[in-house]
């Protein structure tokens, strides 16, 4: 980081989290219910916003010049370090009430293949071929991209498929679950539930998903974040296995099973 | 060898002494907003030194273990070791857990966002190159996934009576 450049970025940065938080928490009603959009979307939003090439002008350009863009995306893991280790303390003191239902956590894991279940049909509706296994397999994080790239190289369409679902991911993850957490949480679903699920593997959409629910229920807010926090562990762990062990053979039978199969066909009969 | 090892390590902690007081100042900047949020004492201080400790502690323990051979712990990423680091700790005394919870958790999430937003700007030009039918997919992947596991999560905990 060039020094005179890297001030600029440290200064922006001040100025994103003052602005951020002095829009505050925000109650936007959707339909009936009102959903609170936190801070830190609106952190996401003006650093992704400002950042689009026409803005880049006199500051912004100095800002956003590409050794600040690199540092931020290089050390973006060491800065969330830090709420990573808040959330140990989040699930000492629960430690407890979360192993008298650890089985709910362990099989709520297995709700990760919604992903091949909801998204595989409608991929394949809306005309995409082996995109869709890429686009489909799960989250599209580091777990996915890696086995994609293993099995298909980067350059194939699943490939594709996995990069594109990697980058929206990205872009918008944190902002799409801030919105559909407490949705969910106004259709009916126990509070404890969706904390367990926010654990999607994704430590920046996982954060969105619970520290969203907290706004809208800040008296379970240590439930909550324990709750989430213990998931994604959980998720870290186990997710792998159950990608390579559920959600690859459920994926390529209902693939199958979906297309009719032609092509697998013609190879098994060449 | 050992020098540049060194260099690492006291570019992590620098990385990690930023990101604690990006989480003061954005507790700060609540107070200004809000004076009844929480409030900087000097547990709030130890807290962030908390935080700083078991984030350098699980990034060390987890470039250990990237030396060992077995695989289930070298992949293990170095966000879940951090949060193991902590938990342990926070089991032994609840001191860390009273430090760290005199840090607002709200204030931790802003500037790691803040961050994430920069740190995609370049990729906002992709976007253009992907197709509008994989952006549509991805909604209901997204779906998908925290649907899936809160049927299961909820039908779980009815069960168990809880």
């Amino acid at each position: 980081m060039k020094k005179k450049n890297g001030l600029y970025f440290l200064g922006f940065i001040l100025v994103i989290i003052f602005i951020a938080e002095m829009i505050g928490i925000q109650s936007i009603p959707v339909g009936k219910v009102r959903i609170s959009i936190l801070p830190l979307v609106f952190a996401v939003l003006i650093g992704m916003v400002l950042g689009i090439p026409a803005f880049r002008k006199g500051v912004l350009k100095k800002v956003y010049a590409k050794e600040n863009v690199d540092f931020a995306g290089k050390y973006l893991i060491f800065i969330m370090l830090p709420l990573m280790a808040r959330y140990g303390a989040d699930v000492a003191p629960k430690l407890k009430e979360i192993l008298s239902v650890g089985w709910v956590f362990l099989f709520q894991e297995l709700g990760n293949v919604g992903t091949v279940l909801i998204g595989l049909p409608i991929a394949l509706l809306l005309g995409l071929k082996r995109e869709a296994i890429g686009a489909t397999l799960g989250l599209g994080r580091e777990g996915e991209l890696a086995y994609i790239s293993e099995k298909y190289t980067l350059n194939s369409p699943e490939g594709r498929g996995v990069l594109s679902l990697y980058l929206i991911g990205t872009l918008f993850g944190a902002i799409f679950f801030s919105v559909f957490a407490p949705l969910l949480l106004s259709f009916g679903f126990d509070y404890r539930a969706l904390a367990m699920s926010s654990g999607v593997g994704s430590a920046s959409m996982m954060t969105a998903a619970s520290s969203s629910l907290v706004a809208m229920m800040p008296e379970n807010e240590s439930v909550i974040l324990s709750y989430a926090a213990a998931s994604q562990l959980l998720t870290s762990f186990l997710g792998t296995y159950t990608m390579v062990f559920i959600a690859v053979p459920l994926q390529s039978f209902m693939y199958k099973l979906l297309t009719g199969g032609k092509k697998n066909d013609k190879t098994r009969a060449a | 060898m050992t020098k540049l090892v060194q260099h690492k390590y006291i570019k992590f902690g620098l990385v990690l002494a930023l990101s604690i007081s990006l989480i003061l100042f954005t507790q700060f900047i609540k107070l200004v907003k809000n004076p009844e949020s929480t409030p900087i004492n000097w547990m709030t201080i130890a807290g962030l030194l908390v935080l700083w400790g078991f984030a350098f502690l699980g990034l060390l323990i987890s470039d250990l273990m990237k030396k060992t051979n077995l695989k289930v712990l070298a992949d293990f990423p170095v966000l879940g070791w951090v949060s193991i680091v902590s938990l342990v700790f926070c089991l032994t005394s609840n001191f860390f857990v009273e430090a760290i919870g005199a840090v607002d958790f709200l204030a931790i999430t802003t500037p790691v966002l803040a961050f994430a937003g920069i740190s995609v700007a370049d990729h906002l030009v992709d976007l253009s190159k992907t197709s509008w039918r994989v952006a549509i997919v991805a909604v209901f992947v997204f779906m998908g996934t925290y649907t899936g596991s809160a049927l299961i999560a909820q039908l779980g905990l009815i069960l168990s009576g809880k």
